[in-house]
């Protein structure tokens, strides 16, 4: 067997993806470490009754932890869906599978889950502390300089160069084993975090339900909008045209000269109609999609934009044809949002493809204090986005930056 | 006559009044909205007004609510309601109250002017102006009725015209008969549907709204 540069660098980059997930799951375990000692001393007040009264916030406490690590695991691979909210009663709730699995993961993540976060924590440490040994361990003769965990001391050069030696072996078995440490520490999460088959199910038809509904709901909306553009708009045109057209044979009839004004304004009633036409047919299904690519179309919205706004797209295969109209409806009314209401000088468009996910990330360095319920375009966004299965997160604390990120299922 | 118009797309309102004060009527007020429009009322005191239905805010019916509010307070307002497509439902709103001194006209037969001024002076002369789709809506949706179908198709034609709001004058220009005949028609009319004979255009127009109205809810 021989490993390429190229077999080396990937598994070097895994190792570090695994290190980064291991160090997020330390975070988890430390917070599961705490949740177990305070569910610890809530059972042992149980023995003397208070403790009944305190189970509630205890298991509440362990769903939040639960809960955090299901959103952790989240980003890093399949969604996994939170369970039914805590039954009110505590000998409901402990009677609940869902809430026995998570008891369960608590005691394995704040032990086992633990020891692998630190573990990981301490390769790369001990592993630098060994190989660089070479180089200092003279400063620290004639104490016996000590590596490897206590296994090993050093006391002259081959002695240091050994123990350098060491260090590497080390790092090389940690950069091997550090994936599957990575995958048993979330393995446990995803086991018992995960509604159970029945449960998963029943949940991700529930969820589909709400979201085909959604789906609805923004066609409706959706639909309501063309009927209000063409009805205020466009009609409302040309009914203008229609009287003013009257009023100039009216008008005719009289003095021709007095017609005049009457067919100026006909006309620019007319380039009206046809302006608003355009615009709602646009808006609809922006020709430029069909035409051209999603980031063309992307680059021509981010041109108009009257705030200076930077894009960077990257979108080798095409998506389907709804999906990148959600995409382009998103931007232009982001965009839009921006131009209106953030006062910002600098806008920021991002769209790339992750596995089988659309994401587009837009930022702005506004007053920030936005909010998708006032019933602001980002209300309409967010509808669009769920309608589809998608994510929408909106970070835009009071003096900015406002940030937007959306994903949705590419669908082909 | 003493004219305000409320209506909220810009370029219509100017159109509206520029058309009207060409025929040498007298525009006191144009405005946006219903609030704004019951206080041009209430200072200007006109004689008739044209109102729009779907105005700021929501966009629905705010021209009709406004318009049976203003007549509440001004009874004898005459008031012209222009819409853009026939609903049954603001029709039955508007003409509760009687059809004197009330029109409800699509928008586009203002480009009709001829038609447009004479619907507007019938109404403000004390009659009533109802758009023939309106009209033609109700006949169609009206049940099967042994007593509309003894109508011949010439008093059917009649029907229509008297429930439009036009006199005996009007329709029979529309028709091309004289008068004489119309007359005849309107006597056979009244006597086929079992109704109390009315010489006045606007009671004969209550009475057979009223009959269409009983006829579809009856089914």
């Amino acid at each position: 067997m021989t490993y390429g540069p190229d077999v080396i660098v990937a598994r070097l980059r895994a190792a570090l993806d695994a290190f980064e997930h291991l160090a997020g799951g330390l975070g988890t375990a430390l917070l599961a470490l705490a949740a177990l000692a305070w569910l610890l001393g809530t059972a042992a007040l149980c023995l003397v009754g208070v403790g009944v009264l305190l189970l509630p916030t205890a298991l509440r406490l362990v769903r939040a932890v639960a809960d955090r690590e299901r959103a952790r695991l989240s980003r890093w691979g399949r969604e996994i869906v939170s369970p039914e909210p805590l039954p009110a009663r505590p000998r409901a709730a402990l009677a609940d599978p869902a809430v026995r699995r998570e008891l369960g993961w608590l005691v394995v993540h704040a032990t086992l889950g633990f020891l692998l976060g630190a573990t990981a924590l301490t390769i790369p440490i001990t592993a630098l502390h060994d190989i660089s040994l070479p180089l200092w361990w003279q400063l620290v003769s004639p104490e016996p300089a000590v590596v490897a965990q206590q296994f090993y001391a050093a006391t002259d050069w081959p002695g240091a160069f050994v123990a350098c030696l060491i260090g590497l072996a080390e790092l090389t078995i940690g950069v091997l084993l550090m994936p599957a440490m990575a995958r048993l520490q979330a393995w446990v999460g995803i086991r018992l975090l995960s509604p159970d088959r029945g449960t998963d199910l029943a949940m991700r038809v529930a969820q589909l339900t709400a979201t085909r509904a959604a789906a609805l709901d923004a066609h409706a909306v959706e639909l309501r909008r063309i009927e209000r553009s063409l009805h205020d708009g466009t009609q409302n045109r040309l009914v203008a045209v229609n009287v003013l057209i009257g009023a100039a044979r009216r008008a005719l009839a009289r003095d021709p000269a007095d017609s005049k004004e009457f067919l100026d304004r006909a006309q620019d009633a007319a380039e009206q109609a046809l302006a608003e036409l355009r615009g709602v047919v646009r808006s609809i299904l922006p020709p430029v999609l069909a035409d051209r690519s999603l980031p063309d179309a992307l680059s021509g919205l981010a041109a108009a934009c009257p705030v200076s706004c930077h894009l960077d797209a990257e979108m080798p295969d095409r998506c389907a044809v709804s999906v990148e109209a959600t995409a382009y409806f998103v931007v232009a009314e982001a965009l839009t949002n921006i131009a209106r209401h953030s006062g910002a000088d600098n806008a920021a468009v991002r769209l790339h493809r992750r596995e089988d996910r659309l994401c587009l990330e837009i930022r702005d360095d506004g007053v920030g204090g936005a909010s998708s319920t006032s019933g602001s375009g980002l209300t309409g966004i967010r509808q669009r986005v769920e309608a589809h299965d998608g994510l929408f997160a909106l970070t835009s604390p009071v003096g900015g930056p406002t940030t937007l990120t959306v994903s949705l299922p590419c669908g082909l | 006559m003493r004219i305000v118009i409320a209506e909220d797309d810009l370029l219509l309102r100017e159109g509206l009044a520029l058309l009207l004060k060409a025929e040498g009527l007298d525009v006191v007020s144009t405005v946006a909205n219903a609030a704004d429009f019951l206080a041009a009322v209430d200072e200007h005191v006109p004689d008739a007004a044209i109102v729009d239905v779907r105005m700021p805010p929501t966009h629905t019916d705010e021209g009709i609510v406004a318009a049976v509010e203003a007549r509440r307070r001004q009874p004898g307002l005459a008031v012209l309601v222009l819409s853009a497509y026939v609903e049954q439902a603001f029709a039955t709103d508007l003409f509760t109250t009687g059809s004197a001194r009330l029109g409800y006209l699509l928008k586009e037969r203002v480009g009709r002017v001829e038609e447009f001024l004479d619907a507007l002076r019938r109404v403000a002369a004390g009659g009533t102006a109802i758009d023939p789709e309106v009209v033609a809506q109700m006949m169609v949706r009206t049940r099967p009725d042994q007593r509309l179908e003894r109508l011949s198709a010439r008093e059917r034609d009649v029907l229509a015209l008297m429930a439009e709001g036009l006199g005996n004058g009007a329709i029979a220009e529309r028709l091309v008969v004289t008068d004489g005949a119309v007359h005849k028609h309107i006597r056979s009319i009244f006597a086929k549907l079992d109704l109390a004979p009315a010489d006045r255009a606007d009671r004969r127009v209550t009475a057979v709204l009223r009959y269409l109205k009983d006829v579809d809810r009856k089914g």
